[in-house]
């Protein structure tokens, strides 16, 4: 069950991560654009309004596969000093409080697109919808609040821990 | 002061030495201090990075007063932005007088859901602010490359024959000493705010290229909750009143910041003449038209500010 | 409790938080937010949630983040960064610990096209930390050098913290930039200093190599060839006003790009990749930063700052005492906070009392700048420490603060030299400007 479920997330999380891929490939391809066409006199109308709402699909895209990477950074000082027990339950609570944090993103953002909706806000050259960006980071908070839960379950469970010096080369 | 005294959370994010606190949040202060309200300033975005939140923030209840600029979220005010438009400011009206017009009349209450507005104003004009280039007529501009920050704005500078170029405001110094752009319109008092004297050299005064429009406004529940004593005080000095003394104070300093580029000795400051800026006209209030035609009930919206 | 309790209450519970392993932005979300419903309501507490989460994520100074991860990337993918290596080593490799000095040089001349530390690390850290370990250098030294080097960034102009600096204070921008060039190349020659003499005294740190013949040296140098033309470009175009310094980050990316895949040294799928790793790394930055921006609400409701400057304003003592006091209250919060969120709650408070005490507006906004590099390299918030943890996963977050330390050291002697010797930072300024 716990494993078909995680084979689910990682498929849905690198989704998320393709979106921001492409998020961060179209801001080099607007600004490489832009330079070009302002040097001779015509710059991309709205190159900052899509820069702007890019680098939220990009943070926001790449954010549920940065936990899956184990990339958010610990202060792993006392690490050697801690007992196995004390990591597990350092992890178990690393895992609990970013899923409180990645669904009160959510909740908040929700509430706050509806507000974007009521006051209309959009960028200011191209008009893109403010709440169409917050609606994406909505769904990628979920996903990564998702991922995170699959951890904690797993962690109380048993499953493996967090490495901090893990991947030595 | 009654015991318990009602404090309210002003949030903005400029130094305390702008022109706002002496203008504007001082004032209040202290037409609402007799009646135990105390208003606690955090300036410089404590409260919150980024202006563009602003009005969220009041909305919300984080901050129960802001300061902000209409300009940086204009879709949420398509109606108050005709203010700003070249050529929307008839000769001897007030900025203040033109919104709070328009206001009165209930054509604004949409694009303020959820607050108090306690002031609305606009800037001193728009002017030119150029390193190395004098603008005395619309071809002077041909080809340069202007900063500019809506979309209105950037219409205009096109139809002038300049390329409009967008930029964080904290860009801006930069990128004339570099020759990004070659100029800024704004109002004088931003060569001030963001030292562009440094970098500027040559000002044009007198092409009407509109203005930038600003307000207070207050959380709905939090002014709703303040007793009968204390909403007279606030109601005291919110809407003309604080307006004009925000108008005032904003239109002094764009004066002094004037003179002090007179001073240097370095600086070309041009005034144009009534012909030489009807040149400008012939060209800016078509662009402003179409803005307007462009805005549901617009055309009502300018008369009515117009005071017609 | 009053509110300053509060504020102590919340900084102590970030330093547990961060000893127990939990992920340095989570445990500035929880302080931040905990800390906002206590002295204001859930209610804005939940409301910052999303509010600094978009304006971070959608900050247009911030582009060059995820932009700079990238030129870094590919310049990796394609083999630059290791021509470039290979150059520096066969002109500096015989001296022990060159490639460390020889990272922070180029993090200097990084720090004179960018404005921000955050992107100096970042490029300089994706570009030089695996050609460092491959030469046998010290982890400890590479990225101690790489941390601190990028904190040059806000002190050679261009640099976002003066002009913070100068917005808040109404001072000269172009006065701030010119007073931070000597202090600059100062801070500059004493990170040199300190590479040479740990590699004197330790010289396994960053081994010496062979000799090199100039044949050898003029084909290490063309070989580097593409990527110094790739970056005399991106100079060059912003000096001339073709682009802006943020701008640059997407003409160098686009620029080694294109290089790679028409030279066939990047493949679509190597491209691809790198793109993935930048967005992924760039989650990690930004998110760091977000948090720190929960703790800005935070502070300001504590009302610390101003309480501490109360307290400031009312000793009686000498004028020189009270500034030490004002950069010590830097340095604790330098530990605490990330550098533009300490300007943006002191100065406001701090810089009346400057005024009063009569001192130059310019110089202490070298000194305020110069503390605040130090906060990006102190722990437990050391943000360039992240960063550069970001770019070396394998590093363990103690080794990098442990080779920050002697950096941190060469710091405070060059805040000693610049308050006993003001005129390093005003005679640039004193004389060039009137
Ligand atoms: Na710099
Ligand atoms: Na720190």
């Amino acid at each position: 069950m716990l494993r078909t479920l995680d084979k689910v997330a990682a498929g849905v999380i690198a989704l998320a991560a393709i979106v921001g891929t492409i998020g961060l490939i179209a801001e080099v391809v607007v600004i490489l654009i832009d330079v070009i066409g302002r040097y001779f006199g015509t710059p991309l109308r709205g190159a900052q309004d899509i820069t702007q709402m890019g680098m939220v699909v990009l943070v926001f895209g790449g954010m549920a596969l940065c936990d899956r990477l184990n990339g958010h950074i610990a202060v792993d000082l006392f690490e050697r000093a801690f007992p196995t027990w004390l990591i597990r339950l350092t992890d178990i609570l690393a895992a609990a409080s970013g899923v409180a944090i990645f669904l009160g993103i959510a909740w908040n953002m929700w509430k706050s697109a509806a507000i974007s909706q009521m006051l209309n806000l959009s960028t200011n050259i191209i008009n893109l919808p403010k709440d169409w960006f917050q609606y994406f980071v909505v769904v990628c908070c979920v996903i990564t609040a998702a991922g995170m839960l699959l951890r904690l379950i797993s962690l109380l469970l048993g499953g493996p821990l967090r490495q901090a010096e893990g991947h030595a080369s | 002061a009654p015991v318990g005294a009602t404090e309210l959370r002003f949030a903005h994010w400029v130094p305390p030495q702008h022109t706002l606190t002496a203008s504007t949040i001082e004032p209040l202060q202290a037409a609402v201090a007799d009646a135990g309200v105390e208003i606690r300033v955090y300036p410089g975005g404590e409260l919150g990075a980024g202006p563009l939140e602003q009005y969220v923030r009041a909305v919300t209840g984080t901050a129960d007063i802001v300061w902000g600029l209409q300009g940086y979220t204009s879709t949420q005010f398509p109606r108050t932005m005709i203010s700003e438009l070249p050529g929307a400011q008839p000769e001897g009206m007030t900025g203040y007088d033109m919104i709070w017009n328009a206001y009165d009349a209930g054509l604004l209450a949409d694009e303020f859901p959820g607050t108090v507005p306690l002031a609305l104003w606009l800037s001193e004009p728009n002017v030119f602010i150029m390193r190395d280039h004098d603008i005395r007529t619309p071809a002077d501009l041909a080809g340069l490359k202007i900063r500019v920050s809506g979309s209105a704005a950037g219409a205009t500078i096109e139809a002038l024959g300049a390329t409009p170029v967008q930029m964080p405001a904290g860009e801006i110094y930069n990128a004339l000493q570099t020759g990004l752009i070659d100029g800024v319109v704004t109002g004088a008092s931003a060569i001030g705010d963001f030292r562009l004297d440094e970098v500027a050299n040559s000002y044009t005064y007198g092409a009407d290229l509109g203005h930038i429009s600003f307000y207070v406004v207050m959380n709905q529940g939090a002014y709703d909750a303040l007793s009968d004593e204390e909403r007279a005080a606030l109601d005291s000095i919110a809407g003309r009143e604080l307006s004009r003394s925000a108008e005032e104070g904003w239109l002094a300093r764009a004066e002094s910041v004037t003179e002090s580029i007179q001073a240097t000795g370095d600086n070309t400051v041009i005034f144009l003449t009534d012909e030489e800026a009807a040149a400008f006209d012939e060209i800016t209030f078509p662009v402003r038209d179409q803005v307007i035609s462009g805005v549901d009930g617009g055309e009502e919206v300018l008369a009515t500010m117009q005071g017609e | 409790m009053s509110s300053f309790d509060v504020g102590l209450i919340g900084m102590g519970a970030l330093f547990v938080l961060l000893a127990f392993r939990i992920p340095v932005a989570f445990a500035m979300f929880v302080v931040g937010f905990l800390g906002i419903w206590n002295l204001h309501s859930l209610n804005a507490a939940m409301n910052y949630l999303a509010s600094e989460s978009f304006t971070i994520a959608s900050s247009a100074e911030l582009v060059v983040v995820p932009l700079f991860i990238l030129m870094g990337n590919v310049a990796t993918e394609t083999g630059m960064s290791r021509r470039l290596y290979d150059a520096a080593y066969a002109m500096i490799g015989s001296i022990r610990g060159g490639l460390a000095s020889a990272t922070i040089i180029g993090c200097g001349g990084f720090a004179a096209l960018s404005g921000s530390s955050v992107a100096s690390a970042l490029t300089m850290g994706k570009v030089s930390l695996g050609e460092m370990e491959r030469f046998n250098y010290d982890h400890r030294l590479s990225t101690g050098a790489v941390a601190a080097g990028g904190t040059l960034g806000i002190l050679i102009p261009p640099s976002t913290g003066f002009v913070i600096y100068a917005i808040l204070t109404q001072e000269s921008i172009g006065r701030l930039f010119l007073a931070g060039v000597l202090p600059g190349l100062l801070l500059l020659f004493m990170f040199v200093l300190t590479v040479t003499v740990q590699c004197w005294l330790k010289p396994e740190m960053g081994p010496a190599g062979p000799r090199t013949t100039a044949g050898e040296k003029a084909r290490a140098m063309v070989g580097a060839l593409p990527i110094l033309t790739v970056i005399l470009l991106t100079i060059g175009g912003i000096y001339t006003g073709i682009f802006s310094p943020t701008e640059a980050s997407a003409v160098g990316a686009g620029l080694i790009i294109i290089i790679g895949l028409v030279s066939r040294k990047l493949t679509l799928s190597a491209f691809w990749a790198a793109a993935k790793s930048s967005v992924v790394t760039t989650a990690t930055v930004m998110f760091i930063l977000i948090g720190a921006h929960m703790l800005i609400p935070f502070l300001a409701l504590s009302h610390i700052p101003q309480e501490v400057g109360a307290f400031l304003e009312g000793l009686n003592v000498h004028s020189l005492v009270i500034l030490a006091l004002i950069l010590a209250c830097y340095l604790v919060l330098g530990c605490f906070l990330e550098g533009f969120a300490m300007l943006v709650l002191t100065m406001p408070i701090f810089f009346p009392v400057i005024q009063q005490l009569g001192f130059d507006p310019i110089w202490f906004g070298v000194l305020v700048v110069l503390t605040l590099e130090m906060g990006l390299i102190s722990p437990p918030v050391g943000v360039n420490v992240f960063i550069v943890k970001s770019v070396a996963q394998h590093v363990p977050l103690g080794t990098i603060f442990r080779g920050v330390i002697p950096f941190w050291l060469a710091m405070i002697a060059t805040l000693i030299l610049l308050v006993a010797f003001p005129q390093i930072s005003l005679l640039l300024p004193n004389t060039m400007i009137n």
